[in-house]
């Protein structure tokens, strides 16, 4: 078996007497799609959070690669390979959809100072247009991102945080508000981009079908711990799953 | 007619330097959140910077670019570090009155130096100029070339390059833009220099007319900060068009109303954005969580 990409290891994270994140460890392999899944209040976010360096976590390990990436910063993360969507919609709303998709990995290009002079595509076009065409969002390209109705923006922001080619993308509920329609579309570019670019997706959601129809692992989540990690079919199969989400 | 275009020229010319320190306001605000009523001591201070290096022999446009590298390093780096980053935390009301607080010791700072009017050398020779039938003075006309020049200029930065579009994608959107690997203290710290650097312009354009004097950026600062209401304050464009409305709005009012009432022009365009249109003539309604 290859090595994991991602390693966490006995994470912890308590707000006074709470504790929302109690001892998680998991590993995300190469080319896996791994979700998360949990009643609300289970510290799916938390733990998100603390991998991504935007919380510091209280105690544990977070390993890239190998290498220790505890508490390093989202900035830092980034440019180690490390992407991320929001819950809620982040697209830079009065630029274009092109040119929120070009300052997604514009900071990945040249040194400080030759930042400040370079033209604002910088060699990125063909990667944004290849994103644009693959999210088949050509028609609306060159409009503002805030102009877009919430679905389109949906896949904006999904884009985006592939224009830096990152080796580990952590998507926070990429279905949330969308229709039903845009659900299986969103699954489908998902499933592309994994074959295609082998990319590593760790994926928070709610939408039970879109999980388990598109991850390879799911870990499952109570309370701050772990409850069981596995194949979607036997976390379907698992009764105390099914006793989490519906109460024994 | 001719009264009323020369009127209107001059005006521009004048609301083109309020628009630098305007335009500097709605850059903080876009970038950092922050709202520096120091302004017009930003003005005041390089206008002194520039007259120091004069005294040393320097040429004025040598003592102009001395003059910016420590603006930057001051007015730009060090007030960042200084007040705005120890007081973010504490929300706008702290820096508010921090920059209000920063704005009379560098008054009563400078006055300690010198309570005098000191006389400022014109990049302009003193010409008139005749321009379809209008009489314009040199010093106008290059005034405005030159603060269009910077307004286009910044823009054109902030549009064009790699650099003006991650201070754009900051300005918009700061933990989205830290996640995309946007460097954000960097982004806000040349923002401030920008800042630094358009008000030693205004200070190159402005001093000739009102000389050097501690309290020469009290009346600046607060009509730039009007411009920048009046424009839109999230908006940079906004800021040039302010800064000409009051100009032109002051210049009218001198000629046809009276000059004690020049000053009131500003004070009361304000008002009446406010009252009718909030977010300013080209600003955005913007949301905030509170």
């Amino acid at each position: 078996m290859s090595a994991p990409l991602l390693e966490v290891t006995d994470l912890r994270k308590s707000y006074g007497a709470i504790r929302a994140v109690a001892g998680v460890s998991f590993e995300v392999r190469p080319g896996e799609i791994f979700g998360v899944i949990g009643p609300n209040g289970s510290g799916k976010t938390t733990m998100f959070n603390s991998v991504l360096g935007q919380i510091a976590p209280d105690a544990g390990a977070i390993r890239l690669k190998g290498a220790d990436i505890t508490g390093l910063s989202p900035l830092a993360l980034n440019r180690r390979g490390v992407g991320r969507t929001f819950q809620t919609l982040q697209v830079f709303g009065r630029m274009s959809v092109r040119d929120n998709l070009l300052v997604a990995a514009q900071e990945h290009r040249g040194s400080m100072f030759s930042r400040m002079f370079a033209a604002p595509d910088s060699g990125l076009g063909a990667r944004a247009d290849a994103l644009i065409d693959l999210f088949r969002i050509g028609h609306v390209a060159d409009k503002p991102a805030g102009s877009l109705s919430y679905g389109q923006q949906k896949l904006v922001d999904i884009a985006m945080a592939f224009m830096s080619e990152p080796d580990l993308v952590l998507l926070d509920e990429p279905c949330a508000g969308v229709n039903p329609s845009l659900v299986g579309e969103i699954a489908a570019l998902l499933r592309e981009l994994n074959r295609s670019r082998g990319g590593s997706f760790v994926v928070i959601e709610h939408n039970m079908d879109f999980v388990m129809g598109l991850c390879h692992r799911v870990m499952v989540m109570v309370e701050g711990e772990v409850l069981a990690i596995g194949t979607p079919d036997a976390i379907r199969a698992d009764r105390r799953v099914l006793d989490a989400y519906l109460g024994n | 007619m001719t009264d009323l275009l020369q009127l209107t020229f001059s005006g521009i010319a004048t609301g083109s330097i309020y628009a630098l320190a305007a335009l500097g306001f709605t850059l903080l605000w876009q970038a950092s959140g922050t709202i520096n009523f120091a302004q017009g001591e930003f003005v005041m201070l390089p206008a002194f910077a520039m007259l120091f290096f004069a005294a040393q022999g320097a040429p004025l446009p040598v003592a102009f670019v001395l003059t910016i590298a420590v603006a930057v390093a001051v007015l730009g780096w060090a007030f960042k570090r200084g007040v705005v980053d120890p007081l973010f935390r504490h929300g706008m009301m702290a820096i508010v009155v921090a920059t209000i607080g920063l704005s009379i010791a560098m008054r009563n700072g400078v006055r300690i130096y010198s309570a005098d009017a000191h006389p400022f050398p014109s990049l302009f020779a003193d010409k008139l100029l005749r321009v379809g039938g209008v009489t314009v003075s040199l010093a106008d006309a290059g005034t405005l070339a030159f603060a269009l020049v910077l307004v286009v200029a910044t823009q054109a930065f902030l549009a064009r390059t790699l650099t003006g579009r991650a201070m754009q994608a900051v300005a918009q959107n700061t933990e989205s833009a830290a996640v995309l690997g946007i460097n954000v203290p960097l982004m806000i710290l040349y923002t401030f220099a920008i800042n630094a650097v358009l008000a030693c312009a205004a200070a190159l354009l402005v001093t000739p007319v009102y000389f050097g004097k501690f309290d020469m950026g009290e009346s600046l600062g607060t009509k730039a900060f009007f411009a920048a209401v009046i424009g839109g304050f999230n908006n940079s464009r906004g800021a040039l068009l302010g800064g000409v409305i009051v100009g032109i709005g002051e210049n009218l009012a001198a000629a046809y109303i009276s000059p004690a009432y020049k000053d009131a022009v500003a004070l009361a365009l304000f008002m009446v954005v406010i009252l009718f249109k909030p977010q300013g003539l080209l600003g955005r309604k913007e949301e905030r969580k509170v």
